[in-house]
C-alpha cells in the first residue's frame, strides 16, 4: 500500500508550529480529523503530511472553573456532556449536540470545526453568542483575539502558516444570562445548516435587558453578528414588539446566497421565524428563573 | 514511509502489528486482522456502516487514524455475542425484523450497544438521535428502533433478575 501521507505527532507545541511552517502547503492539521480524512478519501485535498495534536500537552483539556477553556483537542461529546447542566451554555451545549452524528461527536473537535470556519458551521455562532477567544500559538508567540476577527472569509481563518490555535476561552457567563441555539435544516442530523441562530442574553434585575449577542450561521460568508437587532434589545424589556423589530434588524443584517439547501429569500425568511422563536425562548426561560 | 510498530486490543485481544502510519483503522481491522464483520462503504464517514466501539464509543472507522487508536479497547462486531451465544441486542433484532439484507446491522448494534451502556432506558427520540449516524437502506428504521427498546427492557430485567 504506498504512503498516502507522512505523519507526524509533535510533543511540543513549538514542534508543530515549526512542521506548519517548513511544510506550509504541503501540510494539513490534524485534530479530530473528521474533515480532513473525508476530504482526503474524495480527493478533495492532498496534503503531503498530516500534523496530528493529540502528541501536545494539554491538547484535550476542558477546564470549566473560571469561564470555559477549551484545548485543541476536545471533542463535541466532551462539550456536550460539559455544559449540560450550566444554563448560560445552553447556545453551545444544543448545537454541541446537533453537529453530524454520535460517531462524528466522539471524534470532531470544537477547535478543529471552527478552523474549517464554515459559514454554516452549528458550534461557530453559540461561540461568538458567549463572546469566545481564540488563543493562536505561532513561532513568534500567541495572540489572543476575539472570535470574530479570527474568521476572516468562507472556510478562511487568520491562521497564518506556521500557526495553530492552542485553546477557546469563553469568560464566565454574568449571572441571570440565558442562552439559546436553532438550526434548521433538511434532516436532523447529519446536516449542514440551512441557517443557524445562537443568541445569549444577559438581564438586569429589572428584567430589561442588559447586553444582547445574536450570532447568524449559513446567512453571510462567516458566521456574522445582528448588531442592530442586539442594540435594539438592549436595555428593553423583551416584549413581543421588540422582539418583532430585533427580528426584523436580524434579517436586515444578512447577506445570503442560493444555494442547494435554500433560496435565499428563504433564509431571509428563516433568520426572521428564528430570531422570533429563539428570542421568545430566552424570554420564557428568564421568567422561569 | 516506515512503518510503526503498534499494539491494539480488539475485543479483549492483544495485536501486534507494524502499520503505514497513514492507514486506516477500518483498513487495518479489515486487511491485516481479518475481521471483515466491519464493513466498508461511503469511506467518508457519513454513512456510519463502518461503526466500531473505541473505548465505548462508537466512531467511523474509514476516517480513524490507525495510531490514534493504539492503547484504546476496541469492539467490533466479532466481539458483541460471547461464544455462540447472541448478546441480547442481537436475538432482539432477529425477533423483531430488523435486519434485511444486513449490511447495516453490525455498526447499527455497536452503536445501539455503545447507547445502552450509557443510557439503559432510552426513549425512541434518543434511540433514533444515537442511531441517525447508521444509514439503512432496507427497513426504514421502526423494527431496528423496536429491537433496541425491547432489548433494552430484556436486558434491564436481566439485571434485576440477577
Amino acid at each position: 500500500m504506498s504512503t498516502r501521507y507522512e505523519y507526524h505527532r509533535p510533543a511540543t507545541w513549538i514542534e508543530a508550529a515549526q512542521l506548519l511552517r517548513h511544510y506550509a502547503d504541503e501540510a494539513k492539521i490534524l485534530a479530530g480529523g473528521t474533515v480532513i480524512l473525508n476530504q482526503i478519501a474524495r480527493g478533495v485535498i492532498t496534503p503531503k503530511h498530516l500534523v496530528s495534536l493529540d502528541h501536545l500537552p494539554d491538547w484535550n483539556r476542558l477546564d470549566l472553573n473560571d469561564g470555559l477553556r477549551c484545548g485543541a483537542g476536545v471533542t463535541y461529546r466532551q462539550i456536550e456532556r460539559a455544559t449540560a447542566d450550566f444554563p448560560p451554555y445552553s447556545t453551545l451545549h444544543e448545537a454541541a449536540q446537533k453537529v453530524g452524528s454520535t460517531q462524528i461527536r466522539n471524534v470532531a473537535t470544537l477547535v478543529g470545526n471552527l478552523c474549517h470556519a464554515s459559514p454554516a458551521g452549528d458550534a461557530i455562532t453559540p461561540l461568538m453568542a458567549l463572546g469566545a477567544q481564540v488563543v493562536i500559538f505561532g513561532l513568534g508567540g500567541t495572540r489572543t483575539l476575539p472570535i470574530e476577527s479570527f474568521l476572516v472569509g468562507p472556510k478562511t481563518t487568520i491562521l497564518q502558516p506556521g500557526e495553530l490555535v492552542q485553546q477557546l476561552i469563553i469568560p464566565k457567563p454574568p449571572s441571570r444570562t440565558i442562552s439559546t441555539f436553532i438550526k434548521t435544516g433538511r434532516r436532523h442530523a447529519m446536516e449542514i445548516s440551512t441557517v443557524n441562530i445562537a443568541v445569549c442574553l444577559t438581564f438586569a434585575p429589572d428584567e430589561t435587558c442588559l447586553e444582547a449577542r445574536l450570532a447568524l450561521g449559513a446567512v453571510a460568508p462567516t458566521p456574522i453578528r445582528a448588531h442592530e437587532a442586539e442594540k435594539r434589545l438592549v436595555g428593553q424589556p423583551l416584549t413581543s414588539e421588540i422582539i418583532r423589530a430585533a427580528a426584523e434588524l436580524a434579517v436586515q443584517a444578512t447577506d445570503p446566497i442560493s444555494d442547494l439547501r435554500a433560496s435565499a429569500d428563504f433564509r431571509r425568511h428563516l433568520v426572521g421565524v428564528m430570531t422570533r422563536r429563539a428570542l421568545e425562548s430566552c424570554r420564557l426561560m428568564g421568567s422561569a428563573s | 514511509m516506515t512503518k510503526v510498530p503498534i499494539t491494539l486490543t480488539v475485543n479483549q485481544h492483544d495485536y501486534h502489528l507494524e502499520v503505514e502510519p497513514s492507514r486506516t483503522l477500518l483498513e487495518v481491522l479489515r486487511l491485516d486482522l481479518g475481521l471483515t464483520g466491519t464493513k466498508s462503504n461511503c469511506l467518508q464517514g457519513t454513512c456510519g456502516i463502518c461503526t466500531v466501539l473505541v473505548d465505548g464509543m462508537a466512531v467511523n472507522t474509514c476516517i480513524y487514524p490507525i495510531l490514534r487508536a493504539a492503547d484504546k479497547n476496541i469492539t467490533t462486531i466479532e466481539g458483541v455475542a460471547a461464544g455462540n451465544n447472541l448478546h441480547i441486542l442481537q436475538r432482539a433484532f432477529l425477533e423483531h425484523q430488523a435486519v434485511q439484507c444486513g449490511y447495516c446491522i453490525p455498526g447499527m448494534l455497536l452503536s445501539a450497544l455503545a447507547l445502552l451502556q450509557e443510557n439503559p432506558a432510552p426513549s425512541p427520540s434518543e434511540i433514533q438521535t444515537a442511531l441517525a449516524g447508521n444509514l439503512c437502506r432496507c427497513t426504514g428504521y421502526a423494527k431496528i428502533i423496536e429491537a433496541v427498546q425491547a432489548a433494552a427492557v430484556t436486558m434491564q430485567q436481566e439485571r434485576e433478575g440477577a
